[in-house]
C-alpha cells in the first residue's frame, strides 16, 4: 500500500475512535442526568380541586441567595385591611389562611392571583426572572 | 428581556384592540359614506325587516340552499368559525390574565379540551389551504394574499399549541404567540377578515333587494 494511502487511513480510524469517544461521554451524561434525582422543588397545590397547571417550581432558599432577599416580609406580608403592616412578617401561616381559592369579602385576591402577581409583579420590577405561564408551571 | 414581554403583553395589548375596534368602526362609516355618495337609492328599498330575515336565515346552519350543496366545506367552515372564537375567548390562561388585570372571569374551558379544539382549528385552516390549491373555481379567485391571511389566523393557534406543551423554545414561543395574536387583531380592519363586519352589510342589502324588490328568498 502507497504511504499516503496509510495515512489517510489512519485518519479515518482515528476520527472514527474520537467519534465513538466522544459519543461514549454523551451516553454517560445522559445517564447520569436521567437517572440522578433531579426533581424540582414544588410549591404544594394540593388546596386546588382540579389544578389545570402543573405546580409551580420554586426552590426557595435558591431563589432568595440570588435574588438577594434577607427579609421574610418581602413575601411573605401582613395586611390588616387593606393597610401592609410594616415589620411583620407570616411565614408561619400558610398563604390559603387569608386567600382563599375565590375572591371573598375579606379578601378580595384570590390565593392563585396572589401567588401570580406576587411572583411576576416583581420579576417584571426587577427585569429579570420568569413571569411566563409555562416558565414556572414546568410540565412534569 | 422582561420589559419587551412586558411591553406586548401590557400596552401592544390596548393598542392591538383601539385598533381592531376602531378600524372596524371605520370601515363601517367608509362604506355608508361611499354607498351615499355613489348608490344612496339603495335606502329606497332597504328595510329593518328584510336586512335582518336574510342575515338571520344564513346564520342558521344549512338553511341556506347554497350550503347544502357543499356540506363538508360548510361544516368545515362553520366549526371553525364557532371555535375561532371559542378557543381564544374560554381559555384558562386568557381568562387567568384578564382576571389579574380586570377582576372579572367567566367559565373556562378544560385545557385538554381546549388542546383538541386548537387541534381542530389548525386541522381546518389546512383544509381551506388545500382547497384553495385544488378546487379549480376556488384557485381562480385566489392570490398570494389569501394563503398569508390563513397563516397569520394559524400562527396564534400553532404557536399557542407549542407553547402549552413546553415543547421547544418556550419563551420565544409565548412571544411569537402574543404577537401574531396582536397582527391579527389588527389586520382585520384592513383585510378580508374585516367580513366579521362587513358580511351582516351585504346579507342586508341582498335580503332587502330579494326581499323587497323581487320578492324573492336570498337564501
Amino acid at each position: 500500500m502507497k504511504p499516503w494511502k496509510r495515512k489517510s487511513i489512519n485518519r479515518e480510524s482515528k476520527m472514527k475512535q474520537k467519534v465513538i469517544f466522544m459519543g461514549f461521554i454523551l451516553f454517560i451524561f445522559t445517564a447520569v442526568y436521567a437517572f440522578s434525582n433531579t426533581e424540582l422543588e414544588r410549591l404544594d397545590n394540593s388546596v386546588f380541586e382540579k389544578p389545570q397547571r402543573p405546580s409551580a417550581v420554586f426552590e426557595h432558599d435558591d431563589h432568595n441567595e440570588m435574588a438577594e432577599i434577607d427579609d421574610c416580609a418581602v413575601c411573605h406580608h401582613v395586611y390588616e385591611g387593606k393597610e401592609l403592616v410594616e415589620d411583620e412578617s407570616s411565614e408561619d401561616s400558610l398563604c390559603s389562611d387569608c386567600h382563599s381559592l375565590k375572591p371573598d369579602q375579606e379578601n378580595s385576591i384570590s390565593l392563585s392571583v396572589a401567588y401570580h402577581k406576587q411572583c411576576r409583579d416583581c420579576h417584571f420590577e426587577e427585569n429579570k426572572g420568569p413571569v411566563l405561564c409555562g416558565e414556572c408551571h414546568i410540565k412534569e | 428581556m422582561n420589559a419587551f414581554i412586558d411591553f406586548i403583553m401590557g400596552p401592544m395589548v390596548w393598542i392591538a384592540f383601539l385598533i381592531f375596534i376602531l378600524g372596524l368602526i371605520l370601515k363601517i362609516v367608509l362604506i355608508i359614506k361611499d354607498v351615499n355618495a355613489r348608490e344612496s337609492y339603495i335606502y329606497s328599498y332597504m328595510t329593518l325587516k328584510h336586512s335582518l330575515r336574510s342575515i338571520f336565515a344564513w346564520l342558521i346552519p344549512f338553511f341556506p340552499q347554497s350550503t347544502r350543496q357543499s356540506p363538508v366545506f360548510y361544516s368545515i367552515s362553520y366549526i371553525f368559525h364557532l371555535l375561532l372564537f371559542i378557543v381564544p375567548i374560554f381559555l384558562t390562561s386568557h381568562i387567568v390574565l384578564v382576571n389579574e388585570a380586570f377582576q372579572v372571569s367567566w367559565i373556562a374551558l378544560d385545557d385538554g379540551l381546549a388542546d383538541i379544539l386548537t387541534v381542530m382549528v389548525v386541522l381546518a385552516l389546512v383544509f381551506f389551504t388545500i382547497r384553495r390549491v385544488m378546487v379549480p373555481e376556488v384557485k381562480y379567485l385566489t392570490s398570494t394574499k389569501d394563503y398569508i391571511l390563513i397563516l397569520i389566523v394559524a400562527l396564534p393557534f400553532i404557536t399557542g399549541f407549542l407553547a402549552y406543551h413546553q415543547f421547544f423554545l418556550y419563551r420565544p414561543m409565548v412571544i411569537a404567540h402574543v404577537i401574531s395574536g396582536e397582527i391579527m387583531l389588527i389586520l382585520i380592519p384592513f383585510s378580508r377578515f374585516s367580513h366579521m363586519i362587513v358580511a351582516p352589510l351585504t346579507r342586508a342589502y341582498m335580503g332587502s333587494e330579494f326581499g323587497n324588490v323581487r320578492h324573492a328568498k336570498d337564501w
